[in-house]
């Protein structure tokens, strides 16, 4: 049974009655299955379950990356779920950012491009708070503007996501699984950048996450099994 | 193994879009390649029978009487492989008289064949055109027939000797005699065939007709007779001998040297059999000797001209391979994950190779076959053996390149992990040989190889030995070898340096511009090992479009201006002497509408010392109106320079320069010649003097010839006149032809044209026929190139799909991620064009000079063809617009979530 998240306003992201369905006839996997859930601005909330539960479908629904079988999805005062690719590509550059289990960085561009990509694509060259080097250094990375992707580290990696996420100015910001691929204490800094990084930008913050110690970090835990929300915990 | 097979049929059948592209690809590669095989060999056929139809009559024994020659031929008619063995004659005429209505009217000096009843079965020295052969009747040729007003039913009066009396015979038939060269011949075995003026009178009768009324009157000339026949023109005596044609099926399928070699063994055979009775003089031998040298060279264009385009199609291959690259290396991580060894995946690609090659070489030589039905005139004739042998290797050709581009796609794969084979952009070292400049070195080692080997004339020559070779320095070929590869190599480091120096330009220019251009180049500049892959076999394939379309323009180009040389002029027509002048057929035929301009001209023989030679007499003033001559057919002057001289000397001579050498002439020295007096058929000292120095000259021999005035030549061999006439057209060839013969049908000309002079497979080499491969090549071409086009921007998502992704992600528009995509391909395209236009041309210029003893004479200049030119830039450039259209559909549909998850 979904849990009904307490409603928010426009500002922030939620989903109603969503599914996602692959495939079809005897093929077909429900992903995602009637999920209800709302995330006001400047939340923090952790989407917790084991490998399969749906939380990364979730994600790419909520950034509109995946647009749900059924159900509708609002961003601010948008519908994602109703918009074609073009304009939902545009929404996600006006204030939704993902941070890949992978980091995923544009592997033929520096740390620097890799930044001053995204802050170009979201339209913040010119009157962007923090310049790519700033952002860069936010995250402690001042002295590796010029590395490629295959020179950083797995950390170093995960940071550079991160100054990319924040050079789109973010009002939301998907991290899937951002430890995955980290050891212990490189992941644990890494979390508690982003979670600096949240306090200081204001952005409402969603994470992905199979870890219950990671989940435990965020005041709102919801946690999936088999596409559902099985169960929420609040703290603080 | 079985496991093998199913994960490689599995793996195949789960990207059934990749296997099919990797499958068409390859199998355009080996079609090309099929195709060329096919055609050689088929080329090669032609060729071989083309020489034995090209031979009216194979074989010519001499012998001492007609008794033996009966016997022999009875004997050798028995040997498997001939066709045909006649006891005939020939012998001499001294004149003929006919009185009809009219008066009587005589002719000179001419020859009588006599040949048994059967002969026209497979013997075709002549033909006949009205009536037949009859006891006790003869055939006169068509001039001598008209020259003597004579009609089937009349009767001649034939003399064979001056002094002897007159025959009477009833004409029973009319007809060309169209083997005059080799019937009248002087037979001696130890020479082999020699050149002779042909008579301008001939008779046919049967040989009993002959035994009986001239043969009397005249001396036998026997084997041991010397010199007796050596002189043409001057036979005074009867050449007894055996005529032999042999089976034409026998010899003519395979090539013009394994032809040449049955004909050889099949002559030894026969006259073992016939021990110190006869030897033959051997005319297909002659011919064939011919074709297997231009054979050679033939194969030798074949290869310049076809094999790298093979070696780039199977470069494409690899391209291909590489678009399931992604998911080969998925695949074999998955299965070392689960405990399979390196070699497990050997075993893998190379049952997945074996698989792809055996359906893509059916195919590709299913499309060679098709290809050369289409294009190729006289199609593919495909046999068993020929079909099992092309479809042979192409599946073979097929499963090394599918093995090559997957082993050479997937090597990153078989040595690593997955994380560690999954390409990332790194800042490595120039590669080894940019460091140490190995393109420019390339490039200088082809240059110096160029000038060592044109310093030398290249040294390809046919070996005139048994059976002919051909010696070419191998060194021919590092030239253009080297400077493939140079050319290349500098354009990949050019590429890199012009990158670098954009990237820094549109850094320097727009610090934090929010244009995309300075990510775009930054992108390209590191994507070099990618877009090198592309533009390598774009490149390269243009480039051997360019540089095959222009060759082969020049070679047609060539083959028209050779035909031209060979036949004399646009339109060319023979006749009697007598005719030419008394119905003034220059003027007939310059009314002829189509035709500018005529000039008459006599074709006659001369002797310079021991030396028989062609000899032409002009008119210098009309000449140049009726034909083309170019500058290069002389020495020391230009070809207006010369003609001028020859007018200006009556008596002048144009030689050529072994006859300057040989004789120590200078201009302006008197030079005796013995002269064919046309009358009484014997030579006589006439004095000439040197008025220019020609190697070349409209319609004569490619050895030693003359050219006079037509007025001294005339009064000094005391002929009827010109006897052929040079008409230039101003439309198309074959059909003022058509009119001029209609117009002169009434004066017994034969008429030829250009076009058919092109298209005639004779014993030159510029009419080794380049029609067909280059149609093939250019077919295979345009579409190979169109293909290389596609599969690089179709590659091009398949290796950035995860790289899109990450940035529609990002929200980055369709129009931002796609000038990713598209700028490369124009760079790929830009760069590809502009290699094709240097490196083609100066292939074609490298390729011309090294094949100079195919191009006679040697061409002005290249002959561009835009048309196929354009052509090919169009299909490469709609081919990218198409794929780039492709391109931006697929991207607007990539599965992001799927794409994304993938690590």
């Amino acid at each position: 049974m979904s849990v009904i998240a307490p409603a928010v306003g426009r500002a922030g992201v939620s989903c109603t009655g969503v599914s996602v369905v692959y495939g079809d006839g005897d093929a077909a996997v429900r992903a995602l299955d009637y999920i209800d859930i709302a995330i006001g601005p400047g939340e923090r909330v952790a989407l917790w379950g084991r490998s399969g539960s749906g939380k990364t479908t979730l994600l790419h629904v909520l950034g509109g990356l995946v647009v749900p079988t059924s159900g509708s999805v609002w961003w601010r005062d948008l519908q994602l779920s109703s918009l074609d690719a073009r304009a939902r590509g545009h929404a996600r550059a006006q204030g939704i950012a993902y941070i890949f289990q992978g980091a995923n960085l544009l592997p033929h561009f520096t740390a620097h491009e890799n930044v001053a990509f995204a802050a170009r694509v979201a339209g913040h060259v010119e009157d962007g708070r923090h310049t790519p080097p700033e952002l860069l250094a936010l995250v402690g990375l001042a002295g590796k503007l010029d590395a490629l992707p295959g020179e950083l580290s797995g950390g170093e990696a995960q940071r550079v996501a991160i100054a990319r996420a924040l050079a789109q100015q973010p009002q939301l910001l998907l991290c899937d699984e951002p430890t995955g691929h980290l050891d212990s204490d490189t992941g644990a800094r890494v979390l508690d950048l982003i979670e600096a990084l949240q306090q200081d930008f204001g952005f409402a913050l969603v994470t992905a996450t199979h870890d219950a110690d990671v989940a435990a970090r965020s005041a709102r835990a919801a946690q999936m099994h088999d596409g559902r929300i099985v169960g929420e915990e609040r703290s603080g | 193994m079985s496991v093998s097979i199913r994960l490689a049929l599995a793996g195949l059948w789960r990207a059934p879009g990749r296997t099919l592209t990797r499958i068409l690809v390859l199998a355009a590669a080996v079609a090309l390649l099929g195709g060329m095989l096919l055609f050689v060999g088929n080329s090669l056929r032609t060729m071989s029978s083309s020489a034995v139809r090209s031979v009216a009559l194979d074989w010519q024994g001499p012998v001492n009487s007609l008794g033996q020659a009966k016997k022999i031929a009875a004997g050798v008619a028995k040997q498997p492989g001939i066709l045909e063995a006649s006891a005939t004659a020939t012998a001499p005429l001294s004149g003929a008289q006919h009185t009809g209505p009219a008066g009587s009217t005589t002719t000179g000096a001419g020859a009588v064949l006599a040949v048994p009843p059967d002969y026209l079965k497979h013997i075709n020295t002549f033909r006949l055109l009205r009536g037949g052969l009859a006891p006790g009747g003869v055939v006169l040729d068509q001039q001598m027939a008209s020259t003597l007003q004579a009609q089937i039913g009349d009767t001649v009066r034939l003399t064979a000797r001056p002094g002897s009396k007159p025959q009477p015979y009833k004409v029973s038939g009319v007809a060309i005699v169209t083997a005059s060269d080799q019937l009248f011949a002087p037979l001696n075995p130890q020479l082999g065939p020699a050149p002779s003026q042909p008579p301008a009178n001939v008779a046919v009768m049967q040989t009993d007709t002959f035994a009986r009324t001239l043969a009397p009157t005249l001396r036998t000339i026997t084997s041991v007779t010397p010199g007796a026949s050596v002189q043409p023109g001057a036979q005074d005596g009867i050449q007894w001998q055996v005529q032999v044609q042999l089976d034409p099926h026998a010899l003519s399928g395979g090539s013009p040297s394994a032809a040449l070699t049955r004909a050889d063994q099949t002559r030894n055979r026969v006259q073992r059999s016939f021990p110190g009775q006869i030897q033959f003089v051997d005319n297909l031998s002659d011919s064939l000797h011919t074709s297997a040298g231009d054979a050679l060279y033939a194969e030798a264009l074949y290869i310049m001209l076809a094999v790298p385009g093979a070696l780039i199609a199977l470069g494409l291959a690899y391209l291909a391979a590489l678009g399931s690259v992604e998911r080969d290396r998925r695949d074999f991580a998955l299965l070392r994950a689960r405990g399979a060894s390196r070699r497990d995946l050997l075993a893998l690609a190379g049952v997945e190779s074996t698989i792809l090659g055996v359906i893509a070489g059916l195919l590709g030589a299913g499309v060679a076959f098709a290809a050369v039905s289409t294009l190729v005139s006289g199609g593919a004739h495909l046999t068993t053996a020929r079909a099992l042998i092309t479809g042979g290797a192409c599946v073979a050709l097929a499963i090394a390149g599918a093995a090559a581009a997957r082993i050479g796609a997937s090597v990153s794969v078989l040595r690593g992990t997955v994380v560690e084979g999954r390409s990332t952009a790194t800042r490595g070292r120039a590669p080894f040989w940019q460091r140490y400049w190995l393109d420019l070195a390339a490039l200088a080692g082809s240059a110096a190889i160029y000038w060592l080997t044109a310093s030398t004339g290249f040294s390809a020559v046919v070996n005139p030995d048994s059976n002919p070779t051909l010696s070419l320095s191998v060194y021919m070929f590092f030239a253009p070898a080297l400077l493939w590869i140079g050319a290349t190599l500098l354009l990949v480091r050019l590429r890199g340096r012009m990158l670098a120096w954009a990237v820094r330009r549109a850094a320097g220019a727009a610090p934090g511009s929010s244009g995309l251009r300075p990510f775009v180049l930054a992108s390209a500049g590191r994507r070099g090992a990618a877009i090198n892959r592309g533009l390598i076999v774009v490149g390269l394939l243009l480039a051997f479009g360019v540089n095959l379309g222009i060759f082969t323009a020049t070679y047609h180009q060539q083959a028209k201006v050779d035909a031209e040389l060979t036949l004399g002029a646009d339109v060319v027509a023979t006749a009697a002497p007598g005719v030419t002048t008394q119905h003034n057929l220059a003027a007939k035929i310059a009314h002829v509408p189509g035709v500018t301009a005529t000039s008459a001209v006599q074709h006659s023989y001369a002797y310079v010392g021991p030396d028989l030679q062609d000899t032409y007499g002009i008119d210098a003033g009309s000449f140049t109106k009726a034909t083309t001559l170019r500058d290069s057919y002389f020495i020391g002057a230009n070809a207006a320079q010369t003609l001028k001289r020859l007018k200006a000397t009556p008596d002048g001579i144009l030689v050529s320069k072994e006859t300057i050498a040989d004789y120590s002439l200078k201009l302006g020295d008197p030079l005796k010649l013995r002269v064919l007096d046309q009358p009484t058929g014997k030579f006589r000292v006439v004095r000439f003097r040197v008025a220019g120095i020609v190697q070349e000259f409209p319609s004569a021999p490619k050895d030693s010839f003359m050219v006079a005035n037509v007025r001294y030549l005339n009064a000094v061999s005391r002929a009827a006149g010109p006897n052929v006439v040079f008409a230039k057209t101003s439309g198309g060839a074959p059909g003022v032809a058509r009119r001029v013969a209609a117009a002169t049908r009434s004066d017994g000309t034969q008429v030829k044209n250009i076009d058919q002079q092109t298209a005639q497979t004779t014993s030159t080499i510029t009419t080794v026929d380049l029609t067909g491969i280059s149609h093939i090549e250019q077919a295979f071409v345009i579409v190979l190139a169109a293909a290389a086009m596609a599969l690089f921007v179709s590659l091009g998502i398949a290796e950035r799909r995860h790289e899109f992704a990450a940035m529609t992600a990002m929200g980055a528009s369709l129009r931002d991620v796609g000038a990713f995509l598209w700028s490369e391909a124009a760079l790929v395209l830009a760069a590809g064009i502009a290699l094709a236009a240097g490196l083609g041309w100066l292939l074609s210029v490298m390729l011309v000079a090294m094949l100079q003893h195919v191009f006679d004479p040697p061409p002005d200049a290249l002959a561009v063809p835009w048309g196929f030119l354009g052509l090919l830039a169009a299909a490469a450039i709609g081919a990218t617009l198409l794929a780039a259209l492709l391109a931006a559909r697929g991207l607007r549909r990539l599965p992001l979530g799927e794409i994304l998850r993938e690590q």
